[in-house]
């Protein structure tokens, strides 16, 4: 408990003027494959406009094409605060049709998904320069947050002066480690959460609120 | 004083050791050879100061501009094409049989790469060297470690010559055929060099082959334009930045 009082005290440092106007701000999900993005994107869709984004699968890089849900308001604190939310397919170097054929998927169907998320991953960064006023990054904490991509994406995102928060999922699993994840990046708030059983979202949509309202 | 140092103007006598590792004085590694008899500046002449390249105001922009330059021509016949590029259209070497497709980059076919004998993880090296390496030798060419002298069935033509080996992995080589490289059968191997080429240039996506890919993260966010499609053939479409087209056009 104590790490998240430690995160509630943290509230008052706000950088909420980092925006000024009404526009939606577009937010970024982004992550590496099946840390839990589409789930996240639909937990918050659902919770606020009733709508999902996108299918939620085990199978790494179901999101294949960058999805939006637009004009998603959350109401915090008597404040309201609207965001367009943006689901990316999962960033990796790497792509290989063979991991699908683990998943009983066969090997036609699985070199055209390789295919498709190789252009997702195109097209997330492309948006990552383009179109996006924050993100949030999303981290498996059953994983070894120390990787290749999670360190040149979140300096990519800090280069280009992005408000970013990080995302601690799957905290329901028992091997999770919020704090390995924090100890990754301690430049950056690191919010623990579990998108697929809605643990601690007042908590999430708090610091949503904070950071890109 | 034959030798001197582009960058501080230091001169060196022929066949000065000191320069052998740099200038002492600066540190400059190149040198203006400078035959006696010759004016000597003082200093060094400036770098020629033609027409300037115009600075970008962005130094990402200028990345991108020095990386993606080379694919613009190849880019504009795409675009200037038709709005969808045609699939059926020449690849770059079809076109160009002539040479000269050195430069262009954004097209990578990873299936000829492939019929052409060298793998993604070949680098630089020519067909015949993946050959030998992947390639299986023929038990009559491998020399009997009994038999130092090779005296086996087949006397091998040179002692065991590995480059044989490599040969004999393609067919049975011909008696007395002196050719040590076996060279892809379908394929012009400097079409397969050249393919290599653009395959390194074009880095941000890299099609180890259909369904395999690695990618460059970096280099697929530092770009203006963006890969919209992989094709089953190995090709691309990219969306380019309207603003290459007109400029490239103004530029003819």
């Amino acid at each position: 408990m104590g790490l998240l009082t430690d995160l509630r005290s943290s509230i008052s440092r706000a950088t909420s003027s980092l925006f000024a106007g009404t526009e939606p701000k577009r937010i970024g999900i982004y992550g590496p494959p099946n840390a839990g993005k589409t789930t996240l994107a639909n937990r918050i869709a659902r919770d606020w406009t009733g709508d999902a984004v996108g299918p939620e699968s085990h199978v790494p890089h179901e999101t294949r094409r960058a999805r939006r849900k637009e004009n998603v308001e959350i109401k915090r604190n008597g404040k309201s605060v609207t965001i367009d939310v943006v689901d990316t397919p999962g960033v990796t170097t790497k792509v290989d049709y063979k991991e699908f054929l683990e998943h009983d998927i066969e090997e036609d169907d699985a070199v055209r998904r390789s295919r498709e998320a190789t252009e997702g991953v195109a097209e997330a960064m492309h948006w990552l320069r383009e179109d996006v006023d924050g993100v949030i990054y999303v981290l498996d904490s059953t994983e070894d947050p120390f990787t290749q991509v999670n360190t040149m994406l979140v300096g990519i995102i800090e280069s280009q002066d992005l408000p970013v928060l990080i995302f601690a999922n799957k905290i329901d699993l028992e091997e999770a480690s919020v704090q390995r994840v924090s100890n990754a990046f301690p430049q950056h708030e690191t919010v623990p959460l579990s998108a697929l059983e809605g643990d601690n979202m007042d908590e999430v949509y708090d610091k949503i609120a904070e950071h890109f309202g | 004083m034959p030798h001197q140092c582009t960058g501080c103007g230091e001169r060196f006598a022929d066949g000065s050791k000191e320069m052998l590792s740099g200038c002492p004085e600066c540190g400059g590694n190149k040198f203006q050879f400078r035959p006696q008899g010759a004016d000597v500046p003082e200093e060094p002449e400036e770098p020629k100061s033609g027409p300037q390249p115009e600075p970008a105001d962005d130094p990402q922009e200028s990345s991108v501009a020095e990386t993606v330059g080379r694919a613009t021509t190849r880019v504009r016949d795409f675009v200037s094409g038709g709005d969808e590029p045609d699939p059926n259209a020449a690849w770059p070497d079809e076109r160009d049989a002539t040479g000269d497709v050195g430069d262009d980059g954004e097209i990578i076919d990873a299936d000829a790469r492939r019929e052409a004998g060298t793998d993604a993880d070949a680098g630089a090296e020519d067909a015949a060297q993946v050959n030998a390496r992947s390639g299986l030798a023929a038990p009559e060419d491998v020399p009997d470690p009994d038999d130092p002298a090779g005296a086996g069935d087949e006397p091998p033509a040179a002692g065991g010559d590995p480059t044989d080996s490599a040969d004999a992995s393609d067919g049975p080589p011909a008696a007395g055929d002196d050719r040590v490289v076996s060279e892809p059968s379908d394929e012009d191997p400097d079409l397969a060099e050249l393919r290599e080429q653009l395959n390194d240039q074009f880095e941000s996506i890299k099609i180890v082959e259909p369904g395999q890919y690695e990618l460059n993260l970096m280099e697929l966010y530092d770009r203006e334009e963006y890969i919209i499609a992989l094709q089953e053939n190995g090709r691309y479409v990219i969306q380019v930045p309207d603003q290459w087209i007109g400029a490239d056009v103004d530029d003819r």
